[in-house]
């Protein structure tokens, strides 16, 4: 056997092997790649969770929550409006009519259609300011960290999901602290809170309304076991209407004027 | 030969006071916005806000004209808007109803809504669902019937790589989840933690409660529904494989409110899972809650769901004399509350109430309704008085009516009158004013004798007339609601002499 030639082979052996090596680590590499790219996709854009376990969606979310609950409390109460016109009072407290007629023996005309979207502008127009204050004070929480970080157009909004309130961030956000960076594309926190069926519960109680002159209470609540309602009838023939999510306490509150039968004939 | 000497003459007034209120009339037009911050109504030029106002009645004019709203984020219409009501807050108005607010059957799951399209898509996109849309099925019982007897069981798929597993239906597994189009295998009456199917789902000590089910369910380490909670079965591999009927599962026969064992809840027997509050269950946070109502304000329990009329005021009701400021309620017991719904103020409504009988008991159900009590004087015989689909009025063969004959037609519930304003209570009350003119003849011999209309001197008669005047409203002598007495008699006999 020619010793040139078992040499060549043996050359030709080992640099197959190297190839075949490199080729296993660039796979590897590869799938390594994928399951980051899926992770990062997955978790909406955060590459990196940071050092020290600051979760940006629970930082927010706890710098939220409280100025959220506070004012879709006093939303809540007045059928979706903060400054509310056209309402009730009653008992020192102002219902919105969200479907009114001054007239008897008519059905009301609705005041409010888009009710849901109603209750989102007030909710964005009340708490752009404390949601500023929560992005910025998640920058700084950053910087006391040792991070430099570089906000660039970042922009929140509130929607109202079934099952929750979605506070969502868009824009980048980017933090680097030597090798490590943190990079943001945007990300929603969803806030538990049943307000979406309770206003769904309210449309349907408009849309009675202004159909048949009145709602009947009962069968909303045999059928949503978890809703309370009541209504309260004032004898000038407003109704006040109060829908209760008997898990959670929160409670939609509006008023309707519709179908009045005046005292006697109504002649006067 | 007979002479008539005298007549008398009795007149019977009702006297009422009452409070002049002169009411300046202006024309009305229609406002756009009114100054207290409402939209679209009929009023007096002057409350209008906004220079938006025609003289004529909202319906005939371009801004106010009322139609349909149409939400197309939500995909939901609400008819008897405003034109301007619905564009100002981004809806899509129309004059009729657009074919975006055609209802179909969407199916959800193992559940269905008779919902839009735009909605549908809404829902399905929340629950991470692919749209699965029916507009062939026109009605809401059909189509919930649609998904009743689906096949149900356990969907394994490949996901990150990792051979998992959802419960779902036959059809919603082959179409696939989150819109990936990936469809799964699917393994009818089969639970995700079955060992055999060697999915990453496996048996756990948590519980659930699962959207418009009644029952507390075991769920298993991927999230899925399994079978109803039942503590002694918590190791038993056959039932962590195998789908169990509410028949089949602990108790089927009983509501078994605050167990702590068995989360086999009954909703029409009154109980439904909700998270364990004084009552902790042996595994999970959720029992089966109690929702009845026990020894309620009439010392009755009451079903969850059950609603029932009270009138416990002063006077009677049904017999034409309701006391004046009384009032209808009606009772409904809500999640082991009793919570009560005031019915129209002035007794303007009035309430009704049936019972459902069922092999378990009866089912209470009680409505506010228009007291219809309009025409009831203006009835001359018992079948049109007493025709119950077109008025709430009573027969009375012994009273007199308005004219003086005997068989008068009452409202069965008496209204409430502002009887401190106005003049309305005057005329109401008024119709109960009658003139009896009572003969004598004069005796040759001296002495008299009554000859006609005599029994209007009797007490009876007073009393019928009293009667009759109280049937009519918040007239005459009448109590309040709590049982007090008016400042004044409340009407007027006078005796006069031709």
């Amino acid at each position: 056997m020619n010793s040139n030639n078992y040499k060549y082979k043996k050359l030709e052996n080992r640099m197959n092997k190297r190839a075949q090596v490199a080729i296993f680590v660039i796979i590897a590499l590869a799938i390594v790649a994928i399951f980051v790219l899926i992770i990062f996709l997955r978790d909406g854009g955060i590459t990196n969770n940071t050092s020290e376990g600051l979760s940006p969606q629970r930082y927010l979310s706890d710098c939220i929550s409280p100025s959220l609950r506070e004012n879709m409390e006093i939303i809540l109460k007045q059928g979706g409006y903060s400054n509310v016109e056209g309402f009730l009072e009653y008992n020192g407290d102002k219902y919105k009519y969200l479907c009114y007629t001054n007239e008897n023996y008519i059905p009301c005309i609705v005041q409010q259609p888009l009710l849901k979207e109603q209750f989102e502008k007030e909710l964005n127009s009340l708490l752009r300011a404390k949601s500023g204050e929560c992005v910025n004070s998640l920058k700084e929480e950053y910087e006391s960290r040792g991070y430099d970080v570089n906000m660039n157009g970042i922009n929140t909004e509130f929607l109202i999901v079934p099952e929750g309130i979605k506070y969502s961030v868009n824009g980048e956000l980017s933090a680097k602290k030597g090798d490590e960076t943190s990079v943001f594309n945007g990300f929603d926190v969803e806030i538990e809170s049943q307000v979406y069926d309770l206003i769904l519960t309210g449309i349907s109680i408009i849309d009675f309304e202004s159909t048949y002159g009145d709602s009947e209470t009962t069968l909303y609540m045999q059928y949503y076991p978890d809703l309370k309602i009541e209504k309260i009838r004032l004898s000038e023939g407003s109704k006040i209407y109060r829908v209760t999510n008997v898990i959670t306490n929160e409670t939609l509150s509006f008023a309707t004027r519709s179908l009045v039968f005046p005292p006697g004939y109504g002649l006067e | 030969m007979k002479r008539e000497i005298g007549i008398l003459v009795l007149v019977f007034i009702f006297v009422f006071s009452t409070a002049f209120v002169s009411a300046e009339t202006n024309a009305t037009v229609c406002c756009e916005k009114t100054k207290s911050g409402l939209y679209c109504q009929n009023v007096a030029e002057d409350q209008c806000a906004t220079s938006n106002s025609a003289p004529t009645a909202c319906e005939s004019t371009s801004y106010c004209r009322p139609g349909v709203c149409y939400n197309s984020n939500e995909g939901t219409c609400l008819d008897n808007t405003p034109e301007v009501v619905c564009n100002n807050n981004n809806g899509i108005w129309s004059k009729d109803q657009p074919a975006a607010c055609d209802l179909g059957c969407c199916i959800l799951g193992d559940q269905a809504a008779f919902v839009s399209l735009t909605r549908c898509k809404y829902l399905s996109s929340t629950l991470g669902l692919n749209t699965n849309y029916n507009k062939n099925i026109k009605d809401e019982v059909s189509c919930v019937l649609s998904v009743s007897n689906q096949d149900k069981g356990a969907c394994v798929f490949d996901y990150e790589f990792q051979r998992t597993c959802k419960f779902t239906t036959r059809e919603q597994c082959k179409i696939g989840f989150n819109n990936t189009g990936v469809a799964g295998q699917f393994f009818k009456d089969k639970l995700c933690s079955a060992p055999e199917l060697e999915t990453n789902c496996a048996p756990s000590k948590k519980t659930s409660c699962a959207p418009g089910k009644d029952e507390v369910y075991f769920v298993d380490t991927c999230g899925n529904i399994a079978n109803i909670y039942d503590a002694s079965k918590i190791n038993d591999q056959e039932y962590w494989s195998n789908l169990k009927t509410k028949d089949e599962s602990c108790n089927p026969n009983s509501p078994n409110a605050n167990s702590k064992a068995c989360g086999n809840c009954n909703y029409l027997g009154g109980s439904y899972c909700r998270p364990s509050d004084e009552t902790e269950a042996n595994y999970g946070d959720y029992i089966c809650q109690d929702l009845n109502c026990k020894d309620t304000q009439n010392g009755n329990d009451y079903k969850h769901g059950e609603s029932w009329c009270v009138y416990n005021d002063e006077g009677e009701n049904d017999v034409g004399s309701n006391a004046v400021g009384s009032q209808f309620f009606k009772h409904i017991c809500v999640n082991g509350e009793e919570i009560l719904e005031t019915c129209a103020d002035f007794r303007q409504q009035e309430c009704v109430e049936d019972k459902i009988e069922y092999t378990g008991g009866t089912f209470s159900q009680a409505a506010c309704r228009v007291n219809r009590w309009q025409d009831c004087t203006a009835q001359d015989n018992q079948r049109d008085c007493e025709n119950e689909d077109r008025r709430d009025c009573l027969w009375e063969g012994s009273m007199q009516n308005i004219n003086g004959t005997k068989g008068t037609c009452i409202p069965k519930n008496s209204p409430g009158l502002k009887f401190w304003q106005g003049e309305e209570a005057k005329d109401v009350c008024g119709q109960a004013n009658y003139q009896c003119v009572v003969t004598f003849e004069k005796g040759l011999t001296g002495g008299e004798k009554c000859v006609k209309n005599c029994e209007c001197l009797s007490s009876e008669w007073r009393k019928s007339r009293i009667a009759f005047c109280e049937a009519l409203g918040d007239c005459g002598a009448k109590v309040n609601w709590i049982g007090a007495e008016g400042y004044k008699q409340g009407y007027n006999f006078t005796i006069g002499k031709k």
